[in-house]
Protein backbone atom coordinates (compact mmCIF):
# COMPACT_ATOMS: atom_id res chain seq x y z
CA UNK A 1 0.00 0.00 0.00
CA UNK A 2 2.84 2.50 0.84
CA UNK A 3 4.45 1.71 -2.21
CA UNK A 4 1.43 2.42 -4.38
CA UNK A 5 1.34 5.24 -2.55
CA UNK A 6 4.40 6.73 -3.09
CA UNK A 7 4.25 5.12 -7.27
CA UNK A 8 1.07 7.00 -7.95
CA UNK A 9 1.98 10.49 -6.56
CA UNK A 10 4.94 9.62 -9.42
CA UNK A 11 3.32 9.33 -11.32
CA UNK A 12 1.09 12.82 -10.31
CA UNK A 13 4.53 14.34 -10.89
CA UNK A 14 5.72 13.42 -13.98
CA UNK A 15 2.49 14.23 -15.76
CA UNK A 16 2.78 17.54 -13.69
CA UNK A 17 6.23 17.81 -14.90
CA UNK A 18 5.16 16.82 -18.49
CA UNK A 19 1.84 18.36 -18.59
CA UNK A 20 2.09 20.14 -22.27
CA UNK A 21 3.61 16.84 -23.77
CA UNK A 22 0.76 15.28 -22.17
CA UNK A 23 -1.91 17.49 -23.00
CA UNK A 24 -0.67 16.95 -26.88
CA UNK A 25 -1.09 13.48 -26.00
CA UNK A 26 -4.68 13.40 -24.74
CA UNK A 27 -5.45 15.46 -27.37
CA UNK A 28 -4.21 12.96 -30.40
CA UNK A 29 -5.17 10.37 -28.61
CA UNK A 30 -8.52 11.18 -28.28
CA UNK A 31 -9.19 12.35 -31.84
CA UNK A 32 -7.62 8.92 -32.87
CA UNK A 33 -9.49 7.12 -30.77
CA UNK A 34 -12.78 9.62 -31.51
CA UNK A 35 -11.95 8.43 -35.70
CA UNK A 36 -11.60 4.86 -34.75
CA UNK A 37 -14.80 4.91 -32.84
CA UNK A 38 -16.22 7.30 -35.69
CA UNK A 39 -15.16 4.82 -37.61
CA UNK A 40 -16.01 1.90 -36.33
CA UNK A 41 -20.09 2.98 -35.17
CA UNK A 42 -19.85 3.58 -39.51
CA UNK A 43 -19.13 0.52 -40.30
CA UNK A 44 -21.47 -1.62 -37.98
CA UNK A 45 -24.40 0.73 -39.51
CA UNK A 46 -23.33 -0.02 -42.50
CA UNK A 47 -23.27 -3.62 -42.05
CA UNK A 48 -26.49 -3.31 -40.53
CA UNK A 49 -27.96 -1.26 -43.58
CA UNK A 50 -26.60 -3.84 -46.05
CA UNK A 51 -27.30 -7.18 -44.04
CA UNK A 52 -31.12 -5.53 -43.91
CA UNK A 53 -30.62 -5.43 -48.04
CA UNK A 54 -29.24 -8.54 -48.06
CA UNK A 55 -31.77 -10.56 -46.00
CA UNK A 56 -34.59 -8.75 -48.69
CA UNK A 57 -32.77 -10.19 -51.53
CA UNK A 58 -34.73 -12.72 -53.31
CA UNK A 59 -34.04 -15.16 -56.55
CA UNK A 60 -37.13 -16.41 -58.14
CA UNK A 61 -36.38 -19.60 -59.54
CA UNK A 62 -39.64 -20.99 -61.93
CA UNK A 63 -40.17 -24.57 -62.95
CA UNK A 64 -40.37 -26.29 -65.98
CA UNK A 65 -44.12 -27.03 -67.19
CA UNK A 66 -44.64 -30.68 -66.13
CA UNK A 67 -47.31 -32.42 -64.48
CA UNK A 68 -45.28 -35.22 -64.20
CA UNK A 69 -42.86 -33.53 -61.89
CA UNK A 70 -42.94 -34.24 -58.15
CA UNK A 71 -42.39 -30.11 -57.14
CA UNK A 72 -41.96 -31.46 -53.48
CA UNK A 73 -39.01 -32.98 -54.64
CA UNK A 74 -37.44 -30.01 -56.04
CA UNK A 75 -38.49 -28.24 -53.36
CA UNK A 76 -36.53 -30.44 -51.25
CA UNK A 77 -33.46 -30.59 -53.36
CA UNK A 78 -33.33 -26.75 -53.53
CA UNK A 79 -33.88 -26.31 -49.51
CA UNK A 80 -30.82 -28.76 -49.20
CA UNK A 81 -28.50 -26.13 -51.36
CA UNK A 82 -26.19 -24.48 -48.66
CA UNK A 83 -26.94 -20.96 -50.14
CA UNK A 84 -30.50 -21.19 -49.07
CA UNK A 85 -31.93 -19.44 -45.56
CA UNK A 86 -35.53 -19.34 -46.05
CA UNK A 87 -37.86 -20.77 -49.03
CA UNK A 88 -41.36 -20.22 -50.17
CA UNK A 89 -43.49 -22.35 -52.47
CA UNK A 90 -45.84 -20.60 -55.17
CA UNK A 91 -48.06 -22.70 -57.05
CA UNK A 92 -49.25 -21.83 -60.34
CA UNK A 93 -52.81 -19.92 -58.97
CA UNK A 94 -51.32 -18.55 -55.76
CA UNK A 95 -48.71 -16.73 -58.47
CA UNK A 96 -51.04 -15.52 -60.74
CA UNK A 97 -52.87 -14.56 -57.52
CA UNK A 98 -50.22 -12.07 -56.14
CA UNK A 99 -49.43 -11.20 -60.17
CA UNK A 100 -52.99 -9.69 -59.88
CA UNK A 101 -52.82 -7.92 -57.06
CA UNK A 102 -49.95 -6.36 -57.62
CA UNK A 103 -51.61 -5.05 -61.15
CA UNK A 104 -54.33 -3.94 -58.97
CA UNK A 105 -56.95 -2.07 -61.93
CA UNK A 106 -54.97 -3.61 -64.67
CA UNK A 107 -55.08 -7.04 -64.13
CA UNK A 108 -58.27 -8.11 -66.07
CA UNK A 109 -55.35 -7.72 -69.10
CA UNK A 110 -54.39 -11.24 -67.65
CA UNK A 111 -57.84 -12.99 -68.53
CA UNK A 112 -56.89 -12.59 -71.75
CA UNK A 113 -53.89 -14.95 -71.45
CA UNK A 114 -56.39 -17.43 -71.21
CA UNK A 115 -54.84 -20.72 -69.66
CA UNK A 116 -52.82 -19.57 -66.57
CA UNK A 117 -48.84 -19.52 -67.99
CA UNK A 118 -46.86 -18.73 -64.67
CA UNK A 119 -45.42 -22.59 -63.28
CA UNK A 120 -44.71 -23.83 -60.02
CA UNK A 121 -41.68 -21.05 -58.89
CA UNK A 122 -39.72 -20.80 -55.53
CA UNK A 123 -39.03 -16.91 -53.70
CA UNK A 124 -36.02 -17.91 -51.92
CA UNK A 125 -33.65 -15.82 -49.71
CA UNK A 126 -30.33 -16.17 -49.04
CA UNK A 127 -27.73 -15.75 -46.24
CA UNK A 128 -25.54 -12.89 -48.02
CA UNK A 129 -25.91 -11.59 -51.02
CA UNK A 130 -22.22 -12.76 -52.68
CA UNK A 131 -24.53 -16.08 -52.13
CA UNK A 132 -26.62 -15.28 -55.06
CA UNK A 133 -24.37 -15.76 -58.05
CA UNK A 134 -23.27 -19.22 -56.74
CA UNK A 135 -27.18 -20.17 -56.23
CA UNK A 136 -27.97 -18.86 -59.49
CA UNK A 137 -25.41 -21.10 -61.09
CA UNK A 138 -26.82 -24.81 -58.88
CA UNK A 139 -30.24 -23.28 -60.08
CA UNK A 140 -29.40 -23.29 -63.28
CA UNK A 141 -27.92 -25.93 -63.60
CA UNK A 142 -31.11 -27.78 -62.11
CA UNK A 143 -33.36 -29.84 -65.02
CA UNK A 144 -36.00 -29.14 -63.06
CA UNK A 145 -35.73 -25.20 -63.56
CA UNK A 146 -36.46 -23.21 -66.46
CA UNK A 147 -35.59 -19.46 -65.39
CA UNK A 148 -34.17 -17.67 -62.47
CA UNK A 149 -35.09 -14.43 -61.90
CA UNK A 150 -32.70 -11.95 -59.77
CA UNK A 151 -32.15 -8.58 -59.25
CA UNK A 152 -28.21 -8.93 -60.38
CA UNK A 153 -27.21 -5.54 -60.83
CA UNK A 154 -28.05 -5.17 -56.86
CA UNK A 155 -26.85 -8.21 -56.07
CA UNK A 156 -23.50 -7.39 -57.34
CA UNK A 157 -23.19 -3.66 -55.87
CA UNK A 158 -24.07 -4.92 -52.49
CA UNK A 159 -21.48 -7.55 -52.79
CA UNK A 160 -18.67 -5.04 -53.25
CA UNK A 161 -20.61 -2.33 -50.98
CA UNK A 162 -20.19 -4.56 -48.44
CA UNK A 163 -16.44 -5.60 -49.23
CA UNK A 164 -15.53 -2.04 -49.60
CA UNK A 165 -16.96 -1.09 -46.19
CA UNK A 166 -15.11 -3.85 -44.41
CA UNK A 167 -12.01 -2.99 -46.00
CA UNK A 168 -12.43 0.32 -45.25
CA UNK A 169 -13.14 0.46 -41.78
CA UNK A 170 -9.64 -2.65 -41.40
CA UNK A 171 -7.51 0.44 -43.07
CA UNK A 172 -9.20 2.97 -40.81
CA UNK A 173 -8.89 0.89 -37.60
CA UNK A 174 -5.48 -0.23 -38.22
CA UNK A 175 -4.42 3.58 -38.74
CA UNK A 176 -6.29 4.86 -36.19
CA UNK A 177 -4.32 2.20 -33.71
CA UNK A 178 -0.79 2.62 -35.23
CA UNK A 179 -1.34 6.73 -35.19
CA UNK A 180 -2.71 6.29 -31.21
CA UNK A 181 0.31 3.48 -30.43
CA UNK A 182 2.73 5.48 -31.58
CA UNK A 183 2.21 9.00 -29.75
CA UNK A 184 1.42 7.16 -26.45
CA UNK A 185 5.19 5.87 -27.48
CA UNK A 186 6.60 9.06 -28.56
CA UNK A 187 4.97 10.57 -25.69
CA UNK A 188 6.63 8.42 -22.62
CA UNK A 189 9.79 8.06 -24.68
CA UNK A 190 10.62 11.61 -24.52
CA UNK A 191 9.27 11.73 -20.76
CA UNK A 192 11.96 8.69 -20.06
CA UNK A 193 14.71 10.23 -22.29
CA UNK A 194 14.31 13.76 -20.26
CA UNK A 195 14.29 11.75 -17.04
CA UNK A 196 17.05 8.87 -18.18
CA UNK A 197 19.85 10.80 -15.58
CA UNK A 198 16.92 10.25 -13.17
CA UNK A 199 16.40 6.97 -13.78
CA UNK A 200 20.23 6.10 -13.38
CA UNK A 201 20.63 7.62 -10.23
CA UNK A 202 17.30 5.90 -9.08
CA UNK A 203 18.49 2.70 -9.81
CA UNK A 204 22.17 3.56 -8.54
CA UNK A 205 21.04 4.43 -5.13
CA UNK A 206 18.18 1.27 -4.90
CA UNK A 207 15.18 1.54 -6.62
CA UNK A 208 14.04 -1.06 -8.48
CA UNK A 209 13.63 -1.19 -12.00
CA UNK A 210 9.51 -2.25 -11.18
CA UNK A 211 9.45 0.82 -9.09
CA UNK A 212 11.52 3.40 -11.65
CA UNK A 213 9.11 1.95 -14.61
CA UNK A 214 5.79 2.01 -13.19
CA UNK A 215 5.03 5.56 -13.30
CA UNK A 216 6.13 5.82 -16.59
CA UNK A 217 3.80 2.73 -17.54
CA UNK A 218 0.65 4.31 -15.57
CA UNK A 219 1.57 7.40 -16.81
CA UNK A 220 0.88 6.29 -20.65
CA UNK A 221 -1.76 3.94 -19.61
CA UNK A 222 -3.80 6.98 -17.88
CA UNK A 223 -3.14 9.11 -20.75
CA UNK A 224 -4.25 6.85 -23.19
CA UNK A 225 -7.28 6.27 -20.79
CA UNK A 226 -8.36 9.53 -20.44
CA UNK A 227 -7.98 10.09 -24.36
CA UNK A 228 -10.01 6.94 -24.76
CA UNK A 229 -12.69 8.88 -22.33
CA UNK A 230 -12.71 12.36 -24.53
CA UNK A 231 -13.15 9.71 -27.37
CA UNK A 232 -16.01 8.70 -26.03
CA UNK A 233 -17.28 11.36 -24.78
CA UNK A 234 -16.96 12.88 -28.58
CA UNK A 235 -19.29 9.98 -29.86
CA UNK A 236 -21.93 10.38 -27.38
CA UNK A 237 -22.38 13.79 -28.13
CA UNK A 238 -21.82 13.64 -31.92
CA UNK A 239 -23.69 9.84 -32.39
CA UNK A 240 -27.46 10.67 -31.20
CA UNK A 241 -27.91 13.87 -32.76
CA UNK A 242 -26.47 12.85 -35.94
CA UNK A 243 -28.78 9.53 -36.03
CA UNK A 244 -32.31 12.30 -34.95
CA UNK A 245 -30.84 14.10 -38.05
CA UNK A 246 -30.58 11.14 -40.49
CA UNK A 247 -33.70 9.57 -39.43
CA UNK A 248 -35.48 12.48 -40.16
CA UNK A 249 -34.42 13.62 -43.64
CA UNK A 250 -33.64 9.71 -44.82
CA UNK A 251 -36.67 7.60 -43.14
CA UNK A 252 -36.12 4.34 -45.27
CA UNK A 253 -32.63 3.93 -43.24
CA UNK A 254 -34.80 4.30 -39.54
CA UNK A 255 -34.69 0.49 -39.19
CA UNK A 256 -30.98 0.01 -40.35
CA UNK A 257 -29.62 2.13 -37.64
CA UNK A 258 -28.09 1.18 -34.10
CA UNK A 259 -30.21 3.68 -31.98
CA UNK A 260 -30.12 1.52 -28.66
CA UNK A 261 -28.34 3.71 -25.92
CA UNK A 262 -26.83 0.55 -24.28
CA UNK A 263 -24.99 -0.53 -26.98
CA UNK A 264 -23.67 2.95 -28.13
CA UNK A 265 -22.63 3.19 -24.20
CA UNK A 266 -21.46 -0.23 -24.13
CA UNK A 267 -19.32 0.50 -27.61
CA UNK A 268 -17.58 3.15 -25.87
CA UNK A 269 -17.03 1.73 -22.71
CA UNK A 270 -14.97 -1.10 -25.06
CA UNK A 271 -13.34 1.59 -26.65
CA UNK A 272 -11.79 3.30 -23.43
CA UNK A 273 -11.00 -0.21 -22.13
CA UNK A 274 -9.01 -0.46 -25.91
CA UNK A 275 -7.53 3.18 -25.43
CA UNK A 276 -6.65 2.26 -21.86
CA UNK A 277 -4.97 -0.90 -23.20
CA UNK A 278 -3.28 0.28 -25.84
CA UNK A 279 -1.25 2.82 -23.69
CA UNK A 280 -0.71 0.30 -21.08
CA UNK A 281 1.08 -2.15 -24.30
CA UNK A 282 3.05 0.92 -25.59
CA UNK A 283 4.21 2.33 -22.75
CA UNK A 284 5.45 -1.06 -21.18
CA UNK A 285 7.15 -1.74 -24.08
CA UNK A 286 8.92 1.52 -24.52
CA UNK A 287 9.77 1.61 -20.79
CA UNK A 288 10.79 -2.10 -20.53
CA UNK A 289 13.50 -1.26 -23.60
CA UNK A 290 14.54 2.11 -21.76
CA UNK A 291 14.87 0.98 -18.24
CA UNK A 292 16.75 -2.19 -19.57
CA UNK A 293 19.40 -0.14 -21.34
CA UNK A 294 20.29 2.24 -18.76
CA UNK A 295 20.48 -0.07 -16.24
CA UNK A 296 22.66 -3.05 -17.85
CA UNK A 297 26.45 -2.11 -16.54
CA UNK A 298 29.37 -2.42 -18.73
CA UNK B 1 31.00 -5.34 4.69
CA UNK B 2 34.46 -6.28 3.35
CA UNK B 3 35.63 -5.97 -0.31
CA UNK B 4 37.96 -8.54 -1.97
CA UNK B 5 39.47 -7.61 -5.61
CA UNK B 6 41.33 -10.94 -7.36
CA UNK B 7 43.43 -10.62 -10.53
CA UNK B 8 40.30 -7.63 -11.92
CA UNK B 9 41.04 -6.43 -15.58
CA UNK B 10 38.54 -4.30 -16.88
CA UNK B 11 38.89 -3.29 -20.42
CA UNK B 12 36.74 -0.53 -22.94
CA UNK B 13 35.92 -0.79 -26.15
CA UNK B 14 37.75 -0.56 -28.64
CA UNK B 15 41.17 -1.31 -26.72
CA UNK B 16 41.38 0.65 -23.32
CA UNK B 17 42.85 -1.31 -20.35
CA UNK B 18 41.02 1.07 -17.36
CA UNK B 19 42.19 -1.39 -14.77
CA UNK B 20 44.88 -4.78 -15.20
CA UNK B 21 45.45 -7.45 -13.12
CA UNK B 22 44.03 -5.89 -9.64
CA UNK B 23 43.90 -8.15 -5.75
CA UNK B 24 43.34 -6.24 -2.85
CA UNK B 25 41.20 -6.73 0.05
CA UNK B 26 39.35 -4.11 2.08
CA UNK B 27 38.44 -5.40 5.67
CA UNK B 28 34.85 -4.13 7.34
CA UNK B 29 35.07 -0.60 9.25
CA UNK B 30 38.42 0.78 6.84
CA UNK B 31 38.90 3.74 5.41
CA UNK B 32 40.73 3.48 2.54
CA UNK B 33 41.84 6.16 0.06
CA UNK B 34 42.46 5.93 -3.93
CA UNK B 35 44.51 8.19 -5.12
CA UNK B 36 46.08 8.11 -8.37
CA UNK B 37 46.33 10.74 -11.98
CA UNK B 38 43.45 11.04 -13.71
CA UNK B 39 42.57 8.32 -15.97
CA UNK B 40 44.26 6.01 -13.10
CA UNK B 41 41.49 3.83 -12.80
CA UNK B 42 40.36 5.31 -9.30
CA UNK B 43 37.13 5.68 -10.75
CA UNK B 44 36.54 2.06 -12.69
CA UNK B 45 37.69 0.44 -9.01
CA UNK B 46 34.99 2.67 -7.64
CA UNK B 47 32.48 1.35 -10.31
CA UNK B 48 33.52 -2.06 -10.15
CA UNK B 49 32.07 -1.81 -6.19
CA UNK B 50 29.11 -0.28 -6.96
CA UNK B 51 28.26 -2.87 -10.03
CA UNK B 52 27.88 -0.30 -12.06
CA UNK B 53 30.44 -1.60 -14.24
CA UNK B 54 31.87 -5.60 -14.46
CA UNK B 55 35.18 -7.23 -14.51
CA UNK B 56 36.59 -8.09 -17.90
CA UNK B 57 38.32 -11.11 -15.98
CA UNK B 58 39.12 -11.69 -12.82
CA UNK B 59 36.48 -11.37 -9.57
CA UNK B 60 34.83 -8.54 -7.48
CA UNK B 61 33.42 -10.13 -4.64
CA UNK B 62 31.81 -7.57 -1.89
CA UNK B 63 30.48 -9.22 1.61
CA UNK B 64 30.75 -12.23 -0.07
CA UNK B 65 29.12 -11.87 -2.80
CA UNK B 66 30.89 -12.09 -6.61
CA UNK B 67 28.92 -9.32 -7.88
CA UNK B 68 29.14 -10.78 -11.64
CA UNK B 69 27.28 -13.92 -10.32
CA UNK B 70 25.02 -11.06 -8.47
CA UNK B 71 21.42 -11.24 -10.70
CA UNK B 72 20.00 -8.24 -11.83
CA UNK B 73 17.14 -8.43 -9.71
CA UNK B 74 19.26 -8.31 -6.62
CA UNK B 75 21.24 -5.55 -8.12
CA UNK B 76 19.14 -2.54 -5.98
CA UNK B 77 18.86 -4.78 -3.06
CA UNK B 78 22.41 -4.40 -2.70
CA UNK B 79 23.19 -1.09 -3.50
CA UNK B 80 20.45 -0.09 -0.68
CA UNK B 81 23.65 -1.62 1.36
CA UNK B 82 25.60 1.12 -0.59
CA UNK B 83 26.19 4.21 0.47
CA UNK B 84 27.41 6.47 -3.19
CA UNK B 85 28.29 10.37 -3.29
CA UNK B 86 29.81 11.22 -6.89
CA UNK B 87 31.64 13.93 -7.85
CA UNK B 88 29.10 15.60 -9.80
CA UNK B 89 26.69 14.79 -6.57
CA UNK B 90 24.27 12.90 -8.66
CA UNK B 91 20.80 14.47 -7.22
CA UNK B 92 17.80 14.46 -8.87
CA UNK B 93 17.54 18.43 -10.12
CA UNK B 94 13.03 18.51 -9.70
CA UNK B 95 13.40 17.34 -6.27
CA UNK B 96 13.73 19.34 -3.05
CA UNK B 97 16.92 18.22 -0.51
CA UNK B 98 13.75 16.47 1.57
CA UNK B 99 12.78 14.62 -1.37
CA UNK B 100 15.84 13.65 -2.86
CA UNK B 101 16.94 11.77 0.61
CA UNK B 102 13.66 10.50 1.58
CA UNK B 103 13.18 8.98 -2.18
CA UNK B 104 16.21 6.25 -0.95
CA UNK B 105 13.47 5.18 1.64
CA UNK B 106 10.61 5.38 -0.31
CA UNK B 107 12.08 3.20 -3.00
CA UNK B 108 12.23 0.82 -0.39
CA UNK B 109 8.62 0.98 0.59
CA UNK B 110 9.25 2.36 3.96
CA UNK B 111 6.11 4.28 5.85
CA UNK B 112 6.14 7.69 5.37
CA UNK B 113 6.22 8.41 9.12
CA UNK B 114 9.52 6.29 9.52
CA UNK B 115 10.54 8.13 6.45
CA UNK B 116 10.20 11.56 7.42
CA UNK B 117 11.93 11.11 11.12
CA UNK B 118 14.93 9.50 9.33
CA UNK B 119 15.03 11.62 7.20
CA UNK B 120 15.05 14.24 9.32
CA UNK B 121 17.85 12.84 10.87
CA UNK B 122 20.34 12.33 8.15
CA UNK B 123 19.59 16.33 7.05
CA UNK B 124 20.36 17.51 10.82
CA UNK B 125 23.37 15.27 10.86
CA UNK B 126 24.81 17.31 7.66
CA UNK B 127 23.22 20.80 8.84
CA UNK B 128 20.85 21.31 6.03
CA UNK B 129 17.73 21.13 7.68
CA UNK B 130 16.92 25.02 6.79
CA UNK B 131 17.59 23.81 3.07
CA UNK B 132 15.15 21.11 3.27
CA UNK B 133 12.95 23.15 0.98
CA UNK B 134 15.37 23.76 -1.78
CA UNK B 135 15.97 22.37 -5.04
CA UNK B 136 19.46 21.16 -6.09
CA UNK B 137 20.19 23.95 -8.28
CA UNK B 138 19.67 26.28 -5.63
CA UNK B 139 22.48 25.19 -3.53
CA UNK B 140 26.07 25.60 -3.12
CA UNK B 141 28.78 22.58 -4.42
CA UNK B 142 29.17 21.74 -0.85
CA UNK B 143 26.20 22.12 0.00
CA UNK B 144 25.36 19.77 -2.34
CA UNK B 145 27.92 16.85 -1.68
CA UNK B 146 25.96 17.48 1.87
CA UNK B 147 22.85 16.19 0.27
CA UNK B 148 24.50 13.34 -1.56
CA UNK B 149 26.39 12.44 1.48
CA UNK B 150 23.01 12.71 3.41
CA UNK B 151 20.85 10.56 0.87
CA UNK B 152 23.95 7.75 1.33
CA UNK B 153 23.56 7.97 4.97
CA UNK B 154 19.77 6.98 4.81
CA UNK B 155 19.62 3.26 4.18
CA UNK B 156 22.43 2.95 7.00
CA UNK B 157 24.60 1.01 4.65
CA UNK B 158 27.13 -0.68 5.40
CA UNK B 159 29.71 0.38 2.56
CA UNK B 160 30.30 4.14 1.55
CA UNK B 161 31.61 4.52 -1.61
CA UNK B 162 33.16 8.27 -2.41
CA UNK B 163 34.58 9.18 -5.68
CA UNK B 164 36.25 12.86 -5.15
CA UNK B 165 33.64 14.17 -2.69
CA UNK B 166 35.76 17.57 -2.28
CA UNK B 167 36.81 17.63 -5.59
CA UNK B 168 34.45 20.43 -6.28
CA UNK B 169 34.69 22.20 -2.73
CA UNK B 170 37.07 24.79 -1.42
CA UNK B 171 39.16 23.86 1.70
CA UNK B 172 36.61 24.85 4.55
CA UNK B 173 34.25 23.24 2.90
CA UNK B 174 35.92 19.83 1.90
CA UNK B 175 36.95 19.89 5.20
CA UNK B 176 34.06 19.84 7.22
CA UNK B 177 32.89 16.71 4.15
CA UNK B 178 35.62 15.04 5.44
CA UNK B 179 34.43 15.67 9.16
CA UNK B 180 31.07 13.73 8.52
CA UNK B 181 32.85 10.93 6.67
CA UNK B 182 35.25 10.42 9.62
CA UNK B 183 32.32 10.26 11.73
CA UNK B 184 30.77 8.01 9.35
CA UNK B 185 33.47 5.39 9.47
CA UNK B 186 33.72 5.62 13.36
CA UNK B 187 30.54 4.23 13.43
CA UNK B 188 31.75 0.98 11.69
CA UNK B 189 31.03 2.16 8.92
CA UNK B 190 33.67 0.85 5.82
CA UNK B 191 34.61 4.03 3.63
CA UNK B 192 36.33 3.42 0.35
CA UNK B 193 37.32 7.02 -1.30
CA UNK B 194 38.68 8.58 -4.38
CA UNK B 195 40.44 11.61 -3.91
CA UNK B 196 43.15 14.47 -5.37
CA UNK B 197 43.35 16.30 -2.35
CA UNK B 198 46.70 15.69 -0.80
CA UNK B 199 46.39 17.83 2.27
CA UNK B 200 43.26 15.50 3.32
CA UNK B 201 45.35 12.46 2.38
CA UNK B 202 48.59 13.64 4.72
CA UNK B 203 46.72 14.82 7.45
CA UNK B 204 44.43 11.76 7.95
CA UNK B 205 47.45 8.77 7.33
CA UNK B 206 44.57 6.10 6.50
CA UNK B 207 45.30 3.20 4.07
CA UNK B 208 46.09 4.60 0.62
CA UNK B 209 45.86 2.56 -2.12
CA UNK B 210 47.53 4.06 -5.36
CA UNK B 211 46.78 3.37 -9.31
CA UNK B 212 49.02 4.13 -12.16
CA UNK B 213 47.73 3.77 -15.70
CA UNK B 214 45.34 1.28 -14.12
CA UNK B 215 48.11 -1.02 -11.88
CA UNK B 216 47.83 -1.19 -8.43
CA UNK B 217 51.20 0.32 -7.66
CA UNK B 218 51.05 1.13 -3.52
CA UNK B 219 48.93 -0.28 -0.46
CA UNK B 220 50.14 1.60 2.45
CA UNK B 221 48.58 1.71 5.75
CA UNK B 222 48.63 5.02 7.49
CA UNK B 223 50.26 6.35 3.91
CA UNK B 224 50.79 9.94 2.45
CA UNK B 225 49.29 10.87 -1.00
CA UNK B 226 52.47 10.64 -2.38
CA UNK B 227 55.06 7.37 -1.29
Amino acid sequence: MTTLKYILRDTWRLIVHHWVLGLLTLITAGVMLWILGVTTLFSLNLENLLSRLESELVVQAYLVKDNTLNVEQVAQKIQSLEYVYAMKIYSPSDSLAKLQEKMGSQSRALEMLGENPIPYNFEIHVHKAEDVEHLVDELNAMPEVDDVVYAGLVVKRISALSRISSRVALVMFILSVIITALVVYNTIHISLYSRREEIGIMYLVGATRAYIATPFVLEGTLLSLLGAGIAAAGIIGAYFPGITMIQANLPFLRNSIITDKAVIFRFCALLAGFGATLGWVCSYIIVARFINSITKPD
Amino acid sequence: MNITFSEVTKTFEPDITALFDVSLNIEQGEFVYVVGQTGSGKSTLLRLITRELLPSAGTVAVGGYDLRRMRRADVPYYRRDVGLVAQDFKLIPSLTVYENIAFVMEAMSVPKRLVAERTKDVINQVGLWRRRSMRPAQLSGGEQQRVAIARALANSPSLFIADEPTGNLDFHTAAEVMKILFAINAAGVTIVMSTHNQSIVNASRKRVIELEGGKLIRDEKGGLYQA
